[in-house]
């Protein structure tokens, strides 16, 4: 079985030196870039290794995270399932291109009165400065708000300037903003 | 994309959020199932103190990472 890590083009820059076991599935102009399969346990260091692999390959090209835990018979399957959905893949790492993915949680004491006109606005005033924005599922958590935003490479800065600016602007409220990461979210929406 | 151990776990919400919720889905197997991601989320919630805590010391996530 093979793991597929990302969807980039093809071709594409040197796969990272530091990274084992990685390999490019050429199929048509996208190409799948695959490893060995991961363990099937699910631990906080073994999501860390997954993502510090598709971080390098995204220090040197833009890509499209795949679902974690994807994985594929052999190099037949994996060529076959990229070309199924090709061109809709294509036009999603076009959108991506030259982003990163910037995540925010907000919360609130229990106590605090209702918050829900304020969230929205901050949510309206960061998604204005982004490239697009994806709301997520709270998993049934306390928090407010759970948002991605996708953000040029450069603009990280910026944005995470007007995330300390929401949050002066609203103590009642918490505001977690972390990342660049990969466009997760902003790809599969 | 973080550096230290409490920043790290700060961001595990986050990064469970992307990789069992996000990326895009191609044919083939998912390893998990979608009960064993709700399990995951259970298992999250138990960290939910602790990060409660990383964030009254400030110890926040910063920008960090090459990308």
């Amino acid at each position: 079985m093979i793991a597929v890590y990302a969807i980039a083009d093809h071709p594409g820059p040197p796969l990272p030196g530091r990274v084992d076991g990685l390999r490019v599935v050429p199929a048509h102009r996208l190409a799948a870039i695959c490893g060995d399969v991961e363990e099937r346990e699910v631990s906080p260091n073994a999501l860390w290794r997954h993502e510090e692999v598709v971080e390098a390959l995204m220090e040197q090209r833009d890509l499209l995270p795949v679902r974690y835990g994807t994985r594929l018979r052999d190099e037949a399957h994996v060529v076959a399932a990229v070309a199924e959905r090709h061109d809709a893949l294509l036009a999603a790492l076009d959108r991506v291109r030259g982003a990163t993915e910037l995540s925010l949680r907000v919360a609130a004491p229990p106590e605090a009165p209702t918050t829900g006109g304020a969230v929205q606005r901050i949510h309206e005033h960061l998604a204005a400065q982004a490239r697009s924005s994806t709301l997520l599922d709270a998993h049934e958590s306390a928090d407010l708000l759970r948002a991605a935003y996708l953000v040029d490479r450069a603009g990280g800065e910026a944005f995470t300037a007007a995330v300390a600016d929401q949050q002066r602007d609203n103590p009642e409220l918490r505001l977690l903003c972390t990342g660049p990461w990969p466009p997760y979210s902003c790809a599969a929406a | 994309m973080t550096t230290t151990i409490a920043e790290r776990e700060v961001a595990l919400i986050d990064l469970v959020d992307r990789l069992l919720g996000g990326g895009v889905v191609i044919a083939g197997d998912i390893t998990l199932a979608v009960a064993d991601v709700d399990l995951v989320y259970v298992g999250l919630r138990a960290l939910v103190t602790s990060v409660a805590t990383a964030e009254e010391k400030n110890v926040l996530p910063r920008m960090g990472s090459s990308l």
